[in-house]
């Protein structure tokens, strides 16, 4: 028993880190706020040729042959980065086209080639993604989409992007757009009517992108707490604002220990995989919120400003909490799972 | 990375389970007093002879030298058990959890091989000689003195808070044997025998009726200079050891016992009525939500405790990050008993002892002890702040 990542675990999260901060970079991607897609196609092949969208997926169906430990690693390390783009749709897309014999479509998604989009019910009960896809749905990263990957519950299936007919809204994280699109009676190139495995994967790799995003801030707040001087002393001496960033450290702790936990608790098939998937999605989704909220405090002014990259936490936050199920949805399912073994 | 179990630690986990169902006390443990000490000591043989005492303890002195993998999985057996107490409500805690830990690191050979295996097999009990009437946070402003007369420290002042002083034998003692040198300079931890003369114990009571810690006078005290550990002078490195085991590894039975306890409260959350008079109580949106939410928080902890494992197995030590787990943890105690308050309606007017089968209230005033001993969450905040992270002091 080991929750931290082995020295092969470590290099790879270097080498998506130094990608991540190179060519990902927030102030660049700027550029594209607001705009319907964020996607850049050739730096997208780029992330596909390292490997990410396949990462834990076996040999045998075209990916990496890492596993869920690692992908949730990657995950963290875009969560923070605050990297946009639909990561999320892409390995569980790719997955679940391997898994159902689309190969094609797997390999062209794998390759960078196709992008998918995230569809999920636009309210509770709005929508179904089995046996047909049909109803209205809230599309993430919608504008460059070939596909679609549509989420209901423990169902989902992918369509072609031209059969949604999408209107854009205004989205609160300008790097992740938003839509709300309507489908009917579309029959998926690729589906399963009861796939639990996708959705709780989802859920980890999404707790892990919000564990990404309350560790970063908590840096964030730290390093700021060091550099920033006020009468005459680094803010940090100030003992409301250590206390800030240390509640922020024991906060990334907690949400990267339980997500880790989670990720091999799937992995190795644990009787009590769902409970510690709804705890990290729900425990990381709240921490990331927080953490990301008291980060533009410990800023003051610049904190506030367009500029500085803090308030593209919030937002994330604010957006991949709402990501396949709410923090309430996940306690709600926590609390209706067994006692852990 | 994995949580695997490795065959030895999969035969140690159903070893530990076999031998619970058969050596488990039955009775409840005695609040107080000789009759608690005895028991306290009973249960400690019992461990010994079963070979469950000393888990991560080395082998030379009585230990069984394994893992802190496997003392975890001892807690999680022994609170799967159900046992009558719980494991660290004991006044053994600071001899097994600190005292001994501290000397395995720091202390010389004559003091290993007398104080180690006394403390395994149940025949000492160690308190700590700490906190000061003047000296609670600021534990380096400690000024209970003691002075060298020959081959002995001669020691006059006051300790205070100090739990289970009137049923210890032993005493991990901070005294200044350098009153001219810095604060954190002239210190030095000595191991104190509680019945040498000079010394006067007064119990205090206690906000949750136990009466389980004391104030401890010193007039003239005669302490054997052979009985320093670490070197003389140099007792706050000794202490900031003693305080990486209390604040790293020395509360995990209270942590794997929390989420037992959730788990309880959810089962009471089941069966009680509701605040609408009505419903079971777990129908009730905002209880529903914050039992799951302290129910993430427990498999939180507990994740923690592993990292913080792992973090050890690396290192050797537990380094200041055990703070983080620790100030996790007190908070998410009171909160856990908090909201039993709330859930278990007016029962929660109704007075229990702090420790057996379905209290609530005894335990909810311990609670209060939880983010104040072993350094309050404040002074833990600012050792995450300061010691991980790296800020400024003030
Ligand atoms: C149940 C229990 C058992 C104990 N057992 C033992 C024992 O066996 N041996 C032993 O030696 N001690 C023991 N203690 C004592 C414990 O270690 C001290 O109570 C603790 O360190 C706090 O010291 P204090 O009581 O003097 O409070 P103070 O230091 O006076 O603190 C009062 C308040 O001021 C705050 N404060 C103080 N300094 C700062 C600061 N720098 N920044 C921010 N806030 C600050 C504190 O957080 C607290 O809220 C025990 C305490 C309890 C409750």
């Amino acid at each position: 028993m080991d929750l931290l990542p082995t020295p092969e675990q470590e290099e790879i999260v270097t080498t998506v880190r130094s990608l991540l901060e190179r060519d990902f970079n927030l102030n660049t991607l700027a550029e594209r706020d607001g705009a319907d897609s964020v996607v850049d196609r050739s730096l997208w092949a780029k992330c596909a040729e390292l490997g990410w969208f396949g990462l834990g997926m076996d040999e045998s169906l075209g990916g990496v042959g890492y596993t869920l430990a690692e992908e949730a690693l990657l995950f963290t390390e875009i969560g923070a980065h605050a990297t946009p783009g639909p990561f999320l749709a892409t390995v569980l897309g790719a997955r679940l086209a391997a898994l159902s014999g689309a190969h094609d479509i797997a390999g062209a998604i794998l390759s960078g080639e196709s992008i998918v989009a995230l569809a999920e019910p636009h309210t509770p009960g709005a929508a179904s993604a089995s046996p047909t896809v049909s109803g209205t749905f809230r599309v993430t990263d919608h504008g460059s989409a070939d596909l679609i990957l549509v989420m209901v519950g423990t169902s989902s299936a992918l369509i072609n992007a031209s059969d949604m007919v999408a209107e854009p809204m205004a989205s609160i994280d300008l790097l992740v757009p938003i839509a709300v699109g309507t489908v009917s009676d579309v029959s998926p190139i690729a589906g399963f009517e009861e796939n639990p495995g996708l959705a709780l994967r989802a859920n980890i790799l999404v707790a892990a992108e919000l564990a990404g995003i309350a560790t970063a801030t908590a840096e964030q707040s730290t390093q700021y707490a060091k550099d920033r001087e006020q009468f005459g002393t680094p803010i940090g001496a100030f003992q409301a604002v250590k206390h800030r960033c240390a509640d922020m450290a024991v906060r990334a702790e907690a949400a990267n220990s339980l997500v880790r936990y989670g990720s091999l608790a799937v992995l190795e098939g644990l009787t009590d995989a769902n409970f510690h998937a709804h705890a990290a999605r729900s425990l990381a989704a709240t921490y990331a919120v927080t953490n990301s909220q008291i980060n533009v405090q410990n800023h003051g002014g610049i904190g506030f400003t367009w500029e500085h990259t803090a308030h593209r936490y919030v937002t994330r936050s604010r957006v991949r909490s709402q990501t396949l199920g709410t923090v309430q949805s996940h306690l709600q399912s926590l609390l209706d799972q067994p006692t852990p073994s | 990375m994995n949580l695997e179990l490795s065959a030895e630690e999969q035969e140690f986990r159903e070893e530990a389970r076999s031998w619970l169902r058969d050596n488990l006390p039955t009775e409840e443990r005695p609040p107080e007093g000789q009759e608690m000490r005895e028991f306290d000591l009973a249960w400690q043989r019992t461990l010994f002879d079963g070979g469950w005492a000393g888990i991560n303890w080395p082998v030379e002195y009585g230990g069984r030298g394994l893992t802190d993998i496997q003392q975890m999985i001892w807690y999680e057996e022994f609170a799967k058990a159900d046992p009558p107490f719980t494991l660290n409500n004991s006044c053994t805690f600071v001899g097994n959890l600190h005292g001994g830990p501290t000397i395995i690191v720091n202390g010389d050979e004559t003091q290993k091989s007398h104080y180690l295996p006394r403390i395994l097999k149940g025949e000492d009990v160690w308190c700590q000689g700490f906190s000061e009437p003047g000296a609670g946070s600021d534990l380096a402003s400690l000024n209970t003195k003691a002075v060298i007369d020959g081959d002995e420290l001669v020691v006059t002042g006051q300790k205070t808070w100090t739990s289970y002083a009137h049923v210890a034998d032993v005493q991990e003692l901070l005294v200044r044997t350098d009153p001219d040198a810095p604060k954190h300079k002239g210190i030095t931890w000595v191991i104190c025998d509680m019945r040498t003369p000079g010394i006067e114990i007064r119990e205090i009571q206690t906000m949750s009726h136990v009466t389980d810690f004391c104030e401890v006078f010193y007039d003239e005290v005669r302490i054997p200079l052979t009985n320093v550990v670490g070197g003389l002078n140099n007792g706050w490195r000794t202490a900031m050891s003693t305080l990486s085991f209390e604040r790293g590894t020395a509360f995990m039975a209270d942590q794997v016992e929390l989420a037992a306890t959730v788990e309880n409260l959810i089962e009471e959350a089941r069966v009680r009525t509701g605040p609408d008079g009505r419903r079971p109580a777990i129908a009730d949106d905002e209880i529903a939500r914050r039992l799951a939410t302290v129910r993430s928080e427990v498999a939180a902890l507990r994740a923690m405790t592993i990292t913080g494992i792992s973090r050890n197995a690396r290192t050797g030590v537990p380094g200041p990050e055990g703070s983080i787990v620790r100030l996790f943890h007190g908070e998410l105690h009171q909160r856990v008993y908090q909201l039993a308050l709330e859930i278990i309606g007016s029962d929660s007017l109704r007075l229990t002892p702090v420790d057996g089968d379905g209290v609530w209230t005894g335990p909810y005033l311990q609670s209060f002890a939880y983010t104040i001993g072993g350094g309050t969450t404040d002074i833990q905040r600012n050792i995450v702040g300061e010691r991980v992270l790296g800020l400024p002091r003030a």
